[in-house]
């Protein structure tokens, strides 16, 4: 494997607030260049370790470096972070210009090299004319794009996003997220990026850590994630997934991974439940038993098929879990 | 009669007993007070005489800066202390801060003549801390007794949890997210004071000058029990005029002077809410 520059390193970190909440015993890597994704339902602790490393949350024990150099005990100001909030905190007083040059005043830089930075970022984001503008006078979208290019122009070595696009409408979620990752390998900057949407984080990262209740559940790249899931949770939270409970373990397949025939015998058998066209391909809901599974089957089969016909499943590949007691699977 | 007819003759029914209160304890009087202020006390023809006196008499210029002296001091320094007490509310999360945050008011809900003999007590030069002085072979005399600085202590006492009350809420109303925001992109603690919090909080803090500058123009009495005989407080000098030497067109322009006086403050309180709405909406 490539030798590959630790940027971020959280050694087994644990912060918890005076009620008990929080994260514990939490330790990463973040490579120099990486998108690394914390995605995990809400309340699992992803804000609280992103707000430890920008420097507003005091740790509880354990350690934080960037380039080796331990950042703990630095207040936020000397810290080599630049954070985008959850809640898009531009500076309400002041000008869209001001608000991007005051960072850049802070660092000293010459007039003329402040305007056109504020006006490539500008356009970076397409926000560009905007400038005399109050942040009051922008919609939630455009108020979010100036935070993100006020993060940027600063050129920070780790950038860290807080569910920056959460309140976008899908379309410019799409394009920011296109954006962000062209800004990310131009500049070659370290991202860690937060959200509890499992598509979002499957299109942006080159890495997921899978975050359930203030503990790391499973940390790889996409494909490892989808493929092979660690845990029930991961299982359930990431794409599609049937469960299908075998005394005291729980089968998990996902609709591409079963293969479909007409008659019985092969892992499954049951009934078709419902027919569903969705363009090149067909969704075949199959009763079996107390269990429906969800199949993605092709049209040449579906059309020879019609409801309450018997079939038969085969799981081309799935993983194995002990059945938890009370687990209910994300989102389905 | 029509159905509207009749909702509004209701409707007027319904303000007419506030608005001829309004006008014949308000309006009238002050309509009255200015011209009475305009006329000669013999002839009652139009003069400038009740208004030059004050600004030429040397007795009474001297209360005029007195006055002024007293109110711009009270003003900076409930002000200044104020925004110290309210930062610290705002940013400290210790039990002492929610305590001192819950008890700062208590101060208001003291009668004001009680505050003002208690303070007596405290510092006259037979007061209180003359006594502690004595216990440890110092006879202390602060002076404060008919002098502007006992005034002065006495309004810090009434107008500082005012102040407080004011510029605590709108520091309150600042979030934390731009407060982190801006130490994000590396300002210093200093510096996010005076480029966030004080511009955001700049409104409040003119609305509370505004205020504690109004309610101690005209003050009586706290001049009154603890002031000296020359200079004396504008509010005692009217006190004087109208019921010593019975010059009610002197007492008028004395009174449309404070009006005016207060009504600098009033109108930078107005201007400070019109300047706001630029980047409010
Ligand atoms: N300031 C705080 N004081 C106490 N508990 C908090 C505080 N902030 C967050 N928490 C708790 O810590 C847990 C993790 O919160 P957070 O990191 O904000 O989650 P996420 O960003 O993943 O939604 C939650 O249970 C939340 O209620
Ligand atoms: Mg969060």
């Amino acid at each position: 494997m490539e030798e590959r520059k630790v940027k971020l390193e959280i050694k087994d970190m644990t912060k918890l607030y005076d009620n008990g909440d929080g994260v514990e015993h939490i330790n990463l890597k973040v490579y120099e260049g990486e998108i690394v994704t914390f995605l995990g339902p809400s309340g699992c602790g992803k804000t609280t370790i992103l707000r430890t490393i920008g420097g507003f949350l005091d740790v509880t024990s354990g350690d934080i470096t960037v380039d080796g150099q331990s950042i703990v005990s630095l207040p936020p100001e000397k810290r080599p972070t630049a954070m985008v909030f959850q809640s898009y905190n531009l500076w309400p007083h002041m000008t869209i210009y001001e608000n991007l040059a005051f960072g850049l005043k802070l660092r000293k830089i010459p007039k003329a090299e402040m305007d056109a930075a504020i006006k490539k970022h500008l356009a970076l984001v397409s926000m560009s004319g905007t400038e005399k503008k109050y942040p009051g006078q922008l919609s939630g979208g455009q108020q979010q794009r100036i935070a993100s290019a006020r993060s940027l122009l600063l050129k920070p070595s780790l950038l860290l996003l807080d569910e920056p696009f959460s309140a976008l409408d899908a379309k410019i979620r799409q394009q920011m997220r296109e954006e962000l990752k062209k800004i990310q390998s131009d500049l070659g900057i370290t991202v860690i990026f937060v959200t509890h949407d499992q598509e979002e984080a499957m299109s942006l990262s080159h890495r997921i850590v899978v975050m359930n209740k203030g503990k790391f559940e499973q940390v790889g790249t996409p494909a490892e994630i989808y493929d092979n899931p660690k845990t029930l949770h991961v299982a359930s939270f990431i794409g599609e997934m049937n469960f299908i409970k075998k005394g005291d373990k729980t089968i998990a397949v996902r609709p591409e991974n079963v293969s479909v025939r007409a008659g019985s015998g092969d892992d499954l058998d049951g009934t078709v439940r419902t027919i569903m066209l969705l363009g090149h391909y067909v969704v075949l809901n199959v009763q079996c038993g107390e269990n429906v599974v969800k199949c993605n089957v092709d049209r040449t089969l579906s059309d020879s098929l019609k409801i309450g016909d018997p079939v038969t499943l085969k799981f081309t590949k799935y993983s194995e879990f002990d059945t938890e007691a009370g687990f209910v699977p994300v989102g389905q | 009669m029509s159905k509207k007819a009749k909702q509004m003759l209701v409707a007027y029914g319904l303000v007419i007993p506030a608005f001829m209160v309004v006008m014949l304890t308000v309006a009238y009087p002050i309509l009255a007070a200015v011209i009475k202020s305009f006329q000669d006390p013999k002839t009652g023809e139009f003069t400038w005489a009740n208004y030059t006196y004050f600004f030429t008499d040397p007795v009474q210029l001297k209360n005029l800066l007195y006055t002024l002296y007293v109110v711009i001091m009270t003003v900076v320094i409930a002000i200044v202390v104020a925004y110290l007490l309210a930062l610290y509310l705002r940013f400290t999360k210790s039990k002492i801060a929610k305590t001192i945050g819950t008890l700062y008011l208590l101060p208001r809900f003291v009668p004001a003549m009680c505050a003002v003999y208690a303070m007596i007590t405290i510092i006259r030069d037979s007061g209180l801390i003359n006594r502690i002085g004595l216990l440890f072979g110092k006879d202390i005399h602060l002076g404060m007794m008919y002098h502007a600085s006992g005034i002065i202590t006495m309004n810090l006492w009434f107008n500082i949890p005012f102040a407080a009350l004011m510029i605590t809420a709108g520091l309150g109303a600042i979030p934390d997210s731009i407060i982190e925001g801006a130490r994000d992109v590396g300002a210093g603690k200093f510096k996010t004071f005076t480029s966030m919090i004080l511009p955001l909080s700049l409104k409040d803090v003119v609305v509370a000058s505004t205020f504690v500058f109004m309610s101690n123009v005209g003050s009586f009495t706290t001049p009154y029990l603890m002031g000296g005989t020359s200079p004396k407080m504008l509010g005692i000098a009217l006190f004087d005029q109208f019921n010593k030497y019975l010059a009610y067109n002197r007492s008028a322009a004395l009174s449309v002077i404070m009006f005016l006086i207060c009504s600098v403050s009033a109108f930078v309180y107005i201007y400070s809410n019109l300047k706001e709405k630029e980047w409010e909406k």
